[in-house]
C-alpha cells in the first residue's frame, strides 16, 4: 500500500482545441508533424489537430488523512486534474495513483476508494426522495443491503435530513440537496474524498456547517482533496495548498508557508468610488507597486483595489494624489497582513475569480 | 493525528453486487417514470391515434360500400385490414419509442447532471443502458396490451392465430429493437444530437418495412433494402402469428432472421457503447452538456 493517498507525476491532459475559440494555449506542436502525403481517400485527416493543454505536468503527493486544497482561477486546470484522479478522464501522459491504484489500469479500484462531489446538487435525482437517492447510490457502490440500510439511516441523521428524508429532492433547498450529495459521497465510507467546490451556491450558514463537517471528516481519517474559489475556506480547512495556474502547480505549501512568501510585502487595500482603468495603469507604473487588482463591489460605483508594495510609506502619498482626480474618490484605506488571496495574486498576477 | 479509517470502502465487488446495482437502476427508472403521471394519458391515446390515420385512409380509399377492401384482401391475404394495419403501426411505434427512450437515456442523464455521478461508481457501465431497458419493456408491454384491448373493444379485432406464437415473435424481436437503441444511445452521447438519425430510421421503417402494405408492392430494389431491416420480419411474423394462424415451422424463417439481426445489433450496440466510453475518457464528453 502506497504511503500517499493520492500521487500524481507529470500528469498532462491535452484536448483538441475547439475551432473558433481563439484558444491561445492551443499547441500545434504537441502532435509531431508528418510530411504531407497525397491521398486518394477523401476522408483522411488532412492535418494534425491543434491541442489545448489543460493540465501541464502536475505533480502531487497527498498524505493520508490530510486536507489538501487545490486553488486556481477558472480554467486553471483544477477540475481537469480532479477528473483525471477520479477516472472520468484519461491522462494524455504521466501517471496518477489513488489509494495505491493506478487511475488508468485499476480504474474500478480507484472508484471504490473514492467519494466524489463533482456537480453538487445536480449530481442527485430530484424526482427521487433523499432516502431513495442514497439507497440507489448505495447499490451502485456495491454496499451489501443490510449495511446499506444502516448507513443510509446514519447519514440521514448526520446530515440533519431526517424530517424530510422521504420528500422529493426537488422540494429541498440548495443546502439540503448539497447535503444529500455529500451523504452520497460518504456512503461507502471511502478513505478518500474529492470535493469540487463543495460550498458553491450555499448560504453563509450552510457553508459554515459544511466546513465544520469537512473538518470532522478529516478527524475521522478521511483524506480530502478540496477545490474551492473561497480563499478563507482553503486557508481555514487545508493542511496544505497547491496553487494551480495555466495547468501547472506553481506553489505548494502550508497556508502559513505560502503567506510567509510575501511576508516582506505590505498589502494596501483601498476602497474607491469613480474608479477609472487608466488610474490602475498609472499606479502599475510606479516602481513601489506590484500586483494591483481592482474589483467592483456589490454597492454601486464602489471598487476594492488591492496592491502590494515593499515600501508603503513611500507609495501612500502617490496613491492619494493619483486617486483624488477627475471624480475618483478614496473612501477607505488599510494596510493589512497578506492573506492567502494576496499570495495568489502575487503568484499569478490575478485574483482567484478573474 | 490518529488515522482510524480503513483504506477499504464498504463496497463488496462481485456478480451479485453488480446484479443488485442493475436492479437499482431498473427501480430508479421505474420510480421516476411513475412520478410523471401524464404517461397514463399517452399510453391510452397513442395506441389509437396513430393507426387511426391509416385505418381512416383505408376506409376512404375502399369506397362507400367498402368494396375496395376485397382487393386489399386479395393483395395481402389478410381478411382483417384493421388488424393488419395495427400490427405494422405498433411495431413502428415500438421502434420509435425505443429510439427516443433508450436512445436518449444517457443523454438525458447527461443533461440532468447525473451521468457523471453514476459513472463515478464502480458499477459495470453498460448496466445503465440495460437497466433503462427494463421499465421501457414494461411500458411497451402495457402499450401493446392496451392496443389489443382498445382495438378489440372499439373495432372488434380478434386474434385468429396463436397468441403464444405472436408473443414468441415479439420476444425474438427484442434484441434487434433494443440493440439498435443501444447503438443510438452511444452515438447520441458522442454527437450530442441525433434527432435527424431518429427521423431517418423511423422514416425508413415506415417506407421499407410495409407497416400498412405488403412489401411485395415495393419496387425490387426497395424489397432488397427491406430484407436488411429486422422490422420487416417482426411485422411479417407478428401478422402471420396473430391473424394467419401460422405454425412455428412457418414462422421459423422470420424468427431466424430476427435472432440474427438481434445478435448483430446487440453486438454493435455493445461495441459502440465501449467505443463511446473510451472516447469519453479521452475527451471528457461525459461531463459536457
Amino acid at each position: 500500500m502506497s504511503d500517499f493517498a493520492i500521487e500524481a507525476h507529470q500528469l498532462v491532459k491535452k484536448f483538441p482545441a475547439r475551432p473558433g475559440t481563439g484558444d491561445k494555449t492551443a499547441d500545434r506542436d504537441a502532435i509531431p508533424s508528418q510530411p504531407k502525403k497525397r491521398s486518394l481517400w477523401p476522408f483522411g485527416r488532412k492535418e494534425p489537430k491543434a491541442l489545448f493543454t489543460a493540465v501541464n505536468g502536475v505533480d502531487l503527493e497527498i498524505q493520508r488523512g490530510e486536507i489538501f486544497g487545490l486553488l486556481g482561477p477558472n480554467g486553471a486546470g483544477k477540475s481537469t486534474t480532479i477528473r483525471m484522479l477520479c477516472t472520468l478522464l484519461e491522462p494524455t501522459s504521466g501517471t496518477a495513483r489513488v489509494n495505491g491504484f493506478d487511475v488508468v489500469t485499476q480504474a474500478n479500484d480507484v472508484r471504490r476508494s473514492l467519494g466524489t462531489l463533482l456537480a453538487g446538487e445536480r449530481s442527485i435525482y430530484w424526482k427521487l426522495t433523499g432516502r431513495e437517492n442514497l439507497e440507489y447510490f448505495a447499490a451502485l457502490y456495491h454496499i451489501p443491503q443490510a449495511i446499506a440500510k444502516k448507513r443510509v439511516d446514519e447519514l440521514i441523521e448526520r446530515m440533519e435530513l431526517k424530517d424530510r428524508a422521504n420528500e422529493l429532492v426537488e422540494k429541498y433547498s440548495t443546502g439540503m440537496r448539497q447535503r444529500v450529495a455529500i451523504a452520497k459521497a460518504l456512503l461507502a465510507r471511502p478513505p478518500i474524498l474529492l470535493l469540487d467546490e463543495p460550498t458553491l451556491g450555499l448560504d453563509p450558514q450552510a457553508a459554515r456547517n459544511l466546513r465544520e463537517l469537512i473538518a470532522q471528516l478529516k478527524q475521522e481519517g478521511h483524506t480530502i482533496l478540496l477545490t474551492t474559489h473561497y480563499m478563507e475556506e482553503a486557508d481555514q480547512l487545508s493542511d496544505r495548498i497547491g496553487i494551480i495556474d495555466t495547468g501547472k502547480v506553481i506553489a505548494l505549501d502550508t497556508p502559513e508557508g505560502l503567506k510567509r512568501r510575501i511576508d516582506q510585502k505590505e498589502v494596501i487595500r483601498l476602497e474607491v468610488t469613480g474608479w477609472q482603468e487608466y488610474i490602475g495603469e498609472k499606479l502599475r507604473g510606479l516602481s513601489e507597486v506590484s500586483n494591483l487588482v481592482a474589483r467592483k463591489q456589490a454597492e454601486a460605483d464602489l471598487w476594492e483595489v488591492n496592491l502590494q508594495s515593499n515600501n508603503s510609506r513611500a507609495v501612500l502619498p502617490k496613491l492619494v494624489e493619483s486617486i483624488g482626480q477627475n471624480g475618483t474618490r478614496l473612501v477607505n484605506m488599510n494596510i493589512v497582513k497578506p492573506s492567502l488571496e494576496d499570495v495568489f495574486i502575487h503568484l499569478t498576477g490575478k485574483a482567484l475569480r478573474d | 493525528m490518529e488515522v482510524t479509517l480503513s483504506s477499504r470502502s464498504l463496497g463488496k465487488p462481485g456478480f451479485l453486487s453488480d446484479l443488485r446495482a442493475f436492479w437499482a437502476i431498473v427501480w430508479r427508472e421505474w420510480t421516476i417514470f411513475k412520478r410523471y403521471p401524464s404517461w397514463i394519458i399517452a399510453l391510452l391515446i397513442w395506441p389509437l391515434i396513430f393507426p387511426m390515420m391509416y385505418i381512416l385512409t383505408a376506409r376512404a380509399l375502399s369506397g362507400m360500400d367498402g368494396s375496395g377492401l376485397a382487393v386489399f384482401t386479395q393483395t395481402t391475404g389478410a381478411s382483417n385490414f384493421i388488424g393488419y394495419i395495427v400490427v405494422g403501426t405498433t411495431v413502428w411505434m415500438w421502434q420509435n419509442i425505443v429510439l427516443w427512450d433508450v436512445g436518449f437515456a444517457l443523454r438525458n442523464e447527461q443533461m440532468r447532471g447525473t451521468l457523471e455521478s453514476n459513472w463515478l461508481s464502480p458499477t459495470w457501465r453498460f448496466s445503465y443502458l440495460l437497466g433503462h431497458t427494463g421499465p421501457q419493456l414494461i411500458t411497451m408491454t402495457m402499450f401493446i396490451l392496451i392496443t389489443a384491448i382498445e382495438f378489440g373493444l372499439f373495432f372488434g379485432v380478434r386474434l385468429n392465430g396463436n397468441p403464444w406464437l405472436a408473443l414468441l415473435v415479439m420476444l425474438t424481436s427484442i434484441p434487434a429493437i433494443y440493440g439498435l437503441g443501444f447503438a443510438f444511445a452511444s452515438i447520441v452521447i458522442t454527437a450530442k444530437e441525433a434527432h435527424t438519425f431518429v427521423f431517418l430510421v423511423r422514416g425508413l421503417v415506415m417506407i421499407f418495412c410495409g407497416i400498412t402494405f405488403p412489401v411485395s408492392l415495393l419496387p425490387g430494389w426497395m424489397q432488397s433494402v427491406a430484407t436488411w431491416m429486422p422490422q420487416t420480419y417482426m411485422i411479417h411474423g407478428m401478422r402471420a402469428a396473430a391473424f394467419a394462424n401460422a405454425s412455428l415451422t412457418e414462422l421459423w424463417p422470420d424468427l431466424q432472421a430476427l435472432l440474427l439481426f438481434g445478435a448483430f445489433w446487440l453486438t454493435l450496440g455493445y461495441l459502440l457503447f465501449q467505443w463511446m466510453e473510451r472516447r469519453a475518457r479521452r475527451t471528457g464528453a461525459i461531463g459536457q452538456y
